[in-house]
């Protein structure tokens, strides 16, 4: 069953403020996400906890809802936390993360969110070390390839299963009880 | 939308994939890690993609610090030991590199990737020992 609404034309006020508050959330996780001490000591392994938030906007409104509220998160976070340089690795991983969710939530018909976000984690840290290469211009980084994509089956195993359970639970946004 | 049977079968193939990329990446990182001995080891540093300074570790005989700046106030101090090498403080904000700590292995290089600098390690090579002085030093 795919719980993404069939939605043309301009944003309602009940989802407007419903994306908003889910954009506050994220920014949030970051936030405290960013205050923790990184358990690996090696660059680019996150839980990526706020992508919980992207993967619940995906199936609950669609991709672009998903997309906008991506795109608020990455922009405001930068502005808040963030330098020009931390913006390009987040865009790049978050813009080609969510081509893939969107992708594989497809072909999944939304069943089994774990391996969908498995897949935007792996895309995610592709796009991260990609982008690393071009900045550093060491192909030595790809050396963290293999680290990079054994953390993102397990983060996003991880993010997946908090999505799929925080799903369970939240209220519909256009049901006028949220 | 009548897909029931396709998407468990894609699912079935996706997991297949990701099992298989599991095993590749242990793989890689098990054959990366045979190569890595304790051995005889040179220090590159690379900022912006470019070498500024070769290290023979294995010639280092007491701790000595420098340090690599870059644009915008990026700032690494990296310390030498007999046979390691570490950055100490950066300017960057995770201090990724700081906790990767003394690494005396080429496994891993250290990366401070704000401040695009790379540090690799490599086993030493015979056109090493002629080529230190105190130019590479």
């Amino acid at each position: 069953m795919n719980d993404s609404k069939k939605n043309n034309g301009g944003l309602s006020v009940q989802r407007l403020t419903a994306l908003s508050l889910l954009t506050a959330a994220a920014l949030m996780i970051y936030a405290i996400e960013s205050m923790l001490p990184t358990l690996v000591p090696i660059p680019g392994i996150k839980l990526g906890l706020a992508n919980v938030v992207t993967l619940i906007v995906l199936k609950r409104c669609g991709a672009r809802d998903a997309l906008l509220v991506l795109l608020a998160r990455i922009l405001l976070s930068a502005c808040f936390f963030g330098s020009l340089l931390s913006l390009t690795y987040s865009l790049c991983g978050g813009l080609f993360c969510l081509l893939v969710l969107w992708l594989v939530n497809r072909l999944l018909s939304g069943h089994y969110l774990f391996l969908t976000s498995i897949s935007g984690a792996i895309a995610h840290n592709l796009a991260q070390i990609t982008v690393a290469f071009f900045l550093t211009n060491v192909g030595g980084v790809f050396v963290y390839l293999p680290f990079l994509m054994i953390s993102a089956c397990l983060t996003g195993l991880f993010t997946g299963l908090c999505a799929h359970f925080t799903l369970k639970y939240l209220p519909h946004f256009e049901s006028g009880r949220f | 939308m009548n897909k029931l049977p396709s998407h468990k079968k894609n699912a079935m193939i996706l997991s297949a994939l990701i099992a298989l990329l599991l095993l590749v990446c242990l793989g890689s990182i098990a054959i990366i890690a045979a190569r890595t001995k304790k051995q005889a080891l040179v220090a590159e540093v690379y900022q912006n993609g470019t070498l500024i300074k070769t290290i023979p570790l294995y010639l280092v005989t007491e701790n000595q610090t420098f340090t690599v700046t870059g644009e915008n106030g990026a700032e690494n101090v990296i310390e030498v030991r007999p046979g390691s090498i570490a950055v100490i403080s950066a300017s960057c904000p995770d201090k990724i590199c700081v906790h990767q700590g003394f690494r005396s292995d080429s496994l891993l290089p250290i990366t401070c990737l704000p401040n695009h600098l790379v540090i690799k390690l490599r086993l030493a090579k015979d056109s090493d020992a002629s080529g230190i002085d105190a130019l590479t030093y």
